[in-house]
């Protein structure tokens, strides 16, 4: 899998606020930073730079609606994490149990 | 990110070190062969069958306590990951955890990425009701 971009999606959701807002647009689906701005005790400036680092990352894509920008959640990314994860843990769990298999009198 | 696994197993810590660091015993369940200089900086490789070679650099050697190396996959551009097997004696026999991490995600979240897991877990019940 591409680590860099699990290694980007683990940087972006290492802040308590972003990963708030990758909570709230998995609830909501899309949102806008006005929206955000309204549920978020942070400044519009903060949700705007908290928006591009998930953009960066990959988790999240902005679309235009007329006069407004709706952000969208891409959970691609966040899969690849999770595989990850999942992969060099199953690796050990089969690991561990041929372990337990070979240490068995 | 890391990954942590902890099992109970019904053999002393001598005998479980053994499994672990004799190349001869790895051969016969962790890989098909296995060549390790077991000391801090020895090189190890380890050879599966279908034709998986995985790169070693030992780091930790506490004898019948911890063995810790960097390893990585020949193929392929993945980075090495750090790989620390910790040992400790039990009632029936050896408590063994180990926790191989990558080198990816900001070191402040080591021993902490569970939020991840729990946040990622989450997130297609969160989407389930998003659409309900």
């Amino acid at each position: 899998m591409p680590e860099g971009r699990a290694a980007a999606v683990f940087d972006a959701l290492a802040d308590g606020n972003r990963r708030h807002l990758v909570a709230l647009l998995a609830e909501r689906g899309s949102v806008t930073a006005t929206e955000l701005a309204t549920v978020l005790p942070v400044t519009r400036q903060a949700i705007a730079k908290h928006l591009a680092g998930l953009r960066a990352a990959g988790l999240v894509v902005p679309e235009r609606r007329g006069r407004e920008t709706r952000y969208r959640l891409t959970p691609a990314p966040l899969g690849e994490a999770v595989a990850w994860l999942a992969s060099v843990g199953a690796e050990w769990d089969e690991r561990l149990d041929a372990l337990r298999r070979h240490l068995k009198p | 990110m890391e990954i942590r696994r902890q099992v109970e197993l019904e053999a002393p810590p001598a005998e479980v070190w053994e499994a672990l660091t004799d190349p001869e015993r790895l051969g016969e369940w962790f890989a098909n062969t296995v060549v390790l200089d077991v000391r801090p900086g020895g090189e190890g490789i380890f050879r599966w069958d279908d034709g998986t070679v995985r790169h070693a650099s030992v780091e930790v050697v506490e004898h019948e306590r911890r063995f810790a190396f960097r390893w990585r996959e020949e193929r392929g551009d993945t980075p090495a990951t750090a790989v620390e097997i910790t040992l400790a004696e039990t009632a029936e026999g050896t408590r063994l955890t180990v926790v191989e991490s990558a080198p990816f995600g900001p070191t402040a979240l080591a021993g902490e990425w569970s939020w991840g897991l729990e946040l990622l877990a989450s997130l297609p019940r969160l989407r389930r009701l998003a659409h309900a």
